[in-house]
């Protein structure tokens, strides 16, 4: 039956190319949409994914904020209180300060300063996000550290030993990360001091305090006890604050419905691009369908002969689909557009193409099942 | 000689609206092997509503059919089809092989649905191409074949199964007069291989294949001419 199936869809090969581009296009703007939006929510919690989780696995925030990216400022003292909490091995003042920061050419942007305190750095930057020059930089007098991708930006270079000005403050650019970015916003990490100073942030408040948890502690029940000991603070894990901001986000700036709604319109058209087009190659077949039901094939036989010729179709347009995908992907990258498929997308992109393909083809086939043998005499 | 199919008093109606349509009276005969039988009728006479009861392709609205001393009563579509596969050859009058498929493959068809493995049935296939001397032709589409190779590929697929009961629908309708030789020649020649022929058509030049010729006018079925035309 495979051989028949590849037989009628290279015989019509016009529509078949149709329903493959057809399968090529949605399946490509699917996963395009689906790659700008996990880029889109990788920079919404980019705050805690370019801090050190492994160390800082619980934040503590004022108990109104849902967006990791807006913090309120929380008195410094909590840092010490809360490393009195049992189950806390040890804590860490995070300050997020927007500051201006102006090039030598002239150019200004707004960043947001996050420092943190050596050697730890929990703030940020991970370190295997870091692309040119070593932590301990950071410690050098005026030091900061600013992102690759952000020179676009910038419109300046931001090469290690780069001049610029925070907030009128010289400072130098002594670390380059590489896709440590925020949303909306660049990053420059820093000592905590130096946040203090550069981002005119009060010396006794703090944004948000990272709290690590002694080995052999439920991090569940240690943020339940901060929670129920500290008044007018909310701790978090820190994967669980991260998941707020994104969805936070995600609908508050209507991202999710605006990449929702052109996924779903992208499913629909190409169900029903593919399923007329696989509708009508039927209608063009259907004398030699009445054939093959005539000489003694049952109606399950033809209705596999269809259901086969969408599967073949939906492999050959979903692994083209997937080589321009990753096309774009590479393509991207380079522009600081960093995509990323997870197993779990690519799985679900594939069930997508199936559902399309698959789905689209019972057009064909509830017109098939309905032609009688006898009219073929 | 032994019975291949039979019709006992089978008859066929269609419902249009409130209109019923008389296709077929009630119609008995038998087709017997080693035996050409003609059905000859004008157009709309229903010859083939007579071919598709005993093609099992259409259920009789009374009476019964009977192929290979099974009855078609109360089968299913699925067992239908099984006995059209088994017991039944189909050569039409469009040829109908499949487009998609060269000739060798076309042929293949209904041992591949039988569950013949593929290498068995592609043997078989190319025997019975050459049956039909078609065996230069067989990885030719459909469309490069003129319509009396066109009808000895149909007639190759028709009795690759090895069927009792060869049905042919106007078979030489779209053929020219060399052609029309040819393929009723090879059909003459299979009815003689313990097979029952039976072919549908208009054309009263075929009579001098014929072992036997049924008559059919207005859904009427008989062993004579009724009407003058039958007798041009």
């Amino acid at each position: 039956m495979l051989k028949t199936a590849f037989k009628f869809i290279k015989y019509d090969r016009a529509k078949s190319i149709g329903v493959v581009v057809g399968i090529l296009i949605s399946i490509f703007l699917i996963g395009q949409q689906i790659g700008i939006l996990g880029f889109l929510t990788g920079l919404m919690g980019g705050i805690i994914d370019n801090s050190r989780a492994d160390i800082g696995q619980i934040w503590v925030t004022d108990n109104i904020t849902q967006n990791a990216n807006q913090l309120t400022q929380l008195d410094a003292r909590l840092v010490q209180e809360i490393r009195s909490i049992e189950g806390v091995e040890n804590t860490f003042a995070v300050v997020a300060a927007n500051s201006i920061v102006k090039f030598e050419n002239g150019k200004t942007a707004t960043v947001t300063i996050i420092g943190s305190k050596a050697p730890m750095f929990v703030g940020g930057p991970n370190p295997y996000k870091i692309n040119k020059g070593k932590l301990h930089n950071l410690l050098l007098d005026k030091a900061i550290g600013a992102e690759f991708f952000d020179k676009k930006t910038f419109e300046n270079d931001v090469e290690i030993g780069k001049r610029i000005e925070i907030n009128g403050k010289e400072a130098f650019i002594q670390l380059q990360t590489k896709n440590a970015r925020g949303f909306g916003g660049s990053f420059f990490f820093t000592t905590l001091s130096k946040a203090r100073y550069y981002g005119n942030f009060p010396p006794n408040k703090v944004s948000a305090i990272a709290v690590q948890v002694k080995p052999g502690y439920d991090l569940t029940k240690v943020v339940k006890r901060i929670n129920t000991t500290i008044f007018g603070v909310r701790a978090w894990e820190a994967k669980e604050l991260k998941k707020t901001t994104i969805r936070f986000l995600t609908f508050s700036s209507n991202i999710g419905t605006s990449i929702g709604s052109l996924v779903i319109f992208a499913i629909i058209s190409g169900f029903f691009i593919i399923g007329l087009t696989l509708y009508s190659s039927a209608l063009d077949r259907i004398k030699d369908y009445g054939t093959l039901k005539a000489i003694g094939a049952t109606d399950g036989y033809v209705r596999n002969l269809i259901l086969l010729q969408s599967v073949i179709f939906a492999l050959v347009g979903f692994s083209l689909a997937f080589l321009v995908l990753m096309g774009f992907k590479n393509g991207v990258q380079r522009s600081g557009l960093v995509i990323n498929y997870s197993l779990l997308e690519v799985a679900g992109l594939f069930f997508i193409t199936v559902f399309i393909s698959v789905g689209g083809s019972f057009f064909a086939i509830k017109k098939i099942n309905s032609v009688e043998p006898a009219s073929v005499f | 000689m032994e019975i291949v199919a039979s019709v006992a008093n089978a008859s066929k109606e269609y419902k249009t609206g409130d209109t019923i349509i008389t296709a077929l009276q009630p119609t008995t005969c038998d087709f017997k092997k080693n035996e050409l039988t003609l059905i000859i009728g004008p157009s709309g006479s229903g010859k083939t509503t007579l071919l598709s009861l005993l093609g099992c392709v259409i259920f009789p609205t009374t009476g019964q059919v009977t192929i290979c001393g099974q009855s078609t009563q109360g089968l299913s579509q699925r067992q239908l089809a099984q006995v059209r596969l088994k017991n039944i050859g189909f050569v039409f009058q469009g040829f109908n092989l499949l487009a998609p498929l060269n000739a060798l493959e076309n042929v293949m068809q209904p041992l591949l649905l039988l569950g013949i493995p593929r290498k068995e049935a592609k043997e078989r296939a190319k025997e019975a191409l050459k049956k039909v001397t078609m065996q230069d032709r067989m990885s030719n589409l459909p469309k490069m074949l003129s319509g009396g190779q066109k009808q000895r590929v149909a007639i190759a697929r028709a009795l690759v199964t090895n069927p009792s009961l060869m049905l042919c629908d106007e078979p030489t309708a779209a053929l020219d007069i060399k052609s029309v030789a040819i393929v009723m020649e090879e059909l003459k020649m299979l009815s003689t291989t313990s097979k029952s022929v039976a072919v549908v058509t208009h054309d009263l030049r075929l009579k001098q294949f014929a072992d036997r010729i049924i008559y059919v006018n207005n859904g009427a079925v008989s062993n004579e001419p009724k009407e003058e035309e039958f007798i041009h």
